[in-house]
């Protein structure tokens, strides 16, 4: 369980994280969704401490991360696949971190062969592809058998079956009663592993809720209606709450009403109906609805395409 | 516009993948033993530890090799037993005047090259206390560096009896002197790494972490000496390449006498340069 309490972050005269306060529930996976610049990365620093909060605060399984005994064992973290130094290789970064807590080097293996990582383990890192980087990456943060698990992008630059692979890891974690934190570019990707949601826009939380509400609130389903008299059917929902829209000649789509409202009232009219779709939302229409106005970054298009993202800290270490 | 379907999560019924296997809880708690052996792991286990501490050796033999290779022109004198025992012991020494630069280059990229590579954040998260990972990484890397420092100056001393023997010049490695020598040159490089670790951590920065050190070690005693008056010369011998190569042989030029006293002024530039590390590494975000 992950709790914060006014948690904020200021770089300087930047606010990167603006007295949010949630809670991270054991037993499901719980999604940090927001754009880039919303402050996502720099709260799942806060929780491990490597980044200290301006003000308010956040605590794991009922302490501060650092006053627990064993950190490792509470919470496995992947914030930043590059996290390893590039020099050694994976067995021994994985060697080097578990000698801290006395974790033996059996259960190095097993998180090595857990995540397919046996043919490189004694490889240097640096010559990691990013998809390996990341298998690294999630090996370290299984290392201590951990209640709390953070991922910060875990997919990121893994190919199909290691997303498969990343999902089906995070639903069986969660369905163990594990409290898991994961954050992703892939709405698509959230739709399908999240169940609740955390959605950032400029630092502040816009949306706390489970994934279907969220769908829901944000987005209105749509029908697609197709009949050669689109123009008379359209006349019958002339009316306040009810947008139709005509697509094509003979295609409109209705936003207001039901499927089956449109089907009686076609029906009741004598117009005939080639196609009645209704279109629910996806998690993508959602999110755009909801951060519409708290894109930071936003591209010359109007919309915002998903980008690796830069911790502010990061950004600062470039400035240097 | 997309037309994907929100699915629930719930409904997506995957095959549970091989989970880890649950952790015995036993003896599996942070521990300053389980942070140096970690530190030591780590420290082993990349290349240019291997590299920096072989060419400290080869370096300090190779010294040693020039200084004692036999030449016609002392080929009949005799030497009073003093002076042979300066030959040996500035044989035995002549090497840390430059395997110094090597382990001070090492200690600032044990540090900094945490920070390159983000390896910090896997540190600071596995010791979210940060401090007892900075003290770790000090003992080892002192501790290591002070045996290949041992291993130098011995290996030195018999490269140096063996060569200089052609000419009758020994000196026993038993000498008071020469164990001074020999202890004393690789305890002060093993406080020139764990200098240049703090210098690394307060810096954060390879390439100025490595310029301040050596600026500090060589550049700070040439500048001084260039300037005329008085007061360089009562600064001088608190300079840390100067009081720290009293440690190991008293050059007879330094105004502070005893080596302990010469110790006590190397190690007060550590102290400086490991609580600045310390008080930063502990405020810093990582």
């Amino acid at each position: 369980m992950i709790q914060a309490q006014s948690l904020t972050k200021r770089y300087g005269s930047k606010t990167a994280v603006e007295s949010i306060d949630f809670t991270v529930q054991p037993g499901k996976v719980t999604g940090l969704l927001g754009p880039n610049g919303a402050g996502k990365s720099t709260t799942m620093r806060m929780v491990v401490g490597l980044d200290q909060p301006t003000s308010g605060s956040v605590i794991v399984n009922g302490k501060p991360y650092r006053e627990h005994k064993a950190p490792l064992r509470e919470v496995g973290v992947l914030l930043d696949a590059k996290a390893v130094h590039t020099g050694r290789s994976a067995h021994n970064h994985l060697l080097a971190l578990a000698a801290t807590h006395g974790i033996p080097a059996s259960r190095v293996r097993e998180v090595i062969e857990l995540t397919g990582l046996q043919s490189v383990a004694r490889k240097r890192v640096g010559g990691f592809s990013l998809g390996m980087g990341q298998r690294l990456g999630i090996a370290v943060a299984l290392l201590g058998d951990p209640a709390t698990l953070i991922l910060d992008e875990p997919v990121n630059g893994l190919d199909p079956e290691g997303v498969l692979w990343v999902r089906h890891l995070t639903r069986s974690l969660a369905a163990e009663g594990r409290t898991v934190l994961l954050s992703s570019h892939l709405m698509s990707e959230m739709a399908l592993t999240a169940d609740h949601l955390i959605v950032l826009g400029r630092g502040k939380v816009i949306a706390d809720a489970p994934v279907d509400d969220i769908i829901n609130a944000s987005t209105r389903s749509t029908v697609r209606v197709r009949s050669p008299r689109a123009t008379d059917l359209a006349a019958l929902f002339a009316r306040p709450n009810v947008t139709v829209t005509s697509v094509e000649r003979d295609v409109l789509e209705i936003v207001g009403v039901t499927a089956a409202e449109i089907g009686d009232a076609a029906a009741g009219a004598g117009l005939p109906l080639h196609e009645l779709a209704p279109i629910s939302g996806s998690l993508e229409d959602a999110y755009m609805a909801l951060t519409q106005d708290e894109v930071e970054y936003r591209t010359g298009g109007g919309t915002a395409e998903p980008e690796p993202e830069r911790s502010p800290s990061e950004l600062q270490e470039v400035a240097r | 516009m997309s037309t994907l379907t929100a699915q629930n999560p719930s409904a997506t019924t995957d095959a549970a993948p091989g989970l880890p296997a649950p952790l015995p809880a036993s003896g599996s708690g942070l521990s300053f033993g389980g942070i140096l052996r970690s530190e030591w792991i780590k420290l082993r286990s990349l290349r240019s530890t291997v590299w920096s501490f072989a060419l400290v050796i080869v370096v300090s033999l190779g010294m040693a090799l020039l200084m004692s290779t036999p030449t016609a022109s002392v080929d009949n004198m005799v030497f009073p037993e003093e002076q042979q025992l300066g030959i040996v012991l500035s044989a035995t020494t002549f090497g840390i005047f430059f395997g110094q630069m090597i382990v001070a280059v090492l200690g600032v990229i044990s540090v900094t090259g945490e920070y390159s590579t983000g390896m910090i954040k896997s540190t600071l998260t596995a010791v979210p206390r940060r401090l007892p990972a900075l003290a770790a990484k000090m003992i080892v890397m002192f501790v290591a560096t002070f045996i290949v420092g041992v291993i130098s100056t011995v290996g030195s001393y018999f490269v140096a009896s063996l060569l200089l023997a052609g000419n009758d010049i020994s000196a026993d490695l038993f000498d008071p002197l020469l164990l001074q020598g020999v202890f004393g040159g690789a305890l002060y490089l093993g406080l020139i790494a764990v200098f240049a670790q703090g210098i690394g951590a307060i810096l954060r920065s390879s390439a100025g972490g490595i310029a301040l050190a050596l600026g500090i070690l060589l550049v700070l005693p040439l500048v001084l000496s260039m300037i005329p008056g008085e007061w360089p010369d009562d600064v001088g011998p608190y300079l840390l390449s100067n009081a720290g190569v009293e440690i190991f042989m008293q050059t007879g030029f330094s105004v502070i006498e005893e080596s302990w006293q010469n110790l006590l002024v190397t190690l007060g530039w550590v102290a400086v340069s490991l609580g600045l590390a310390g008080l930063l590494l502990k405020s810093r975000d990582a």
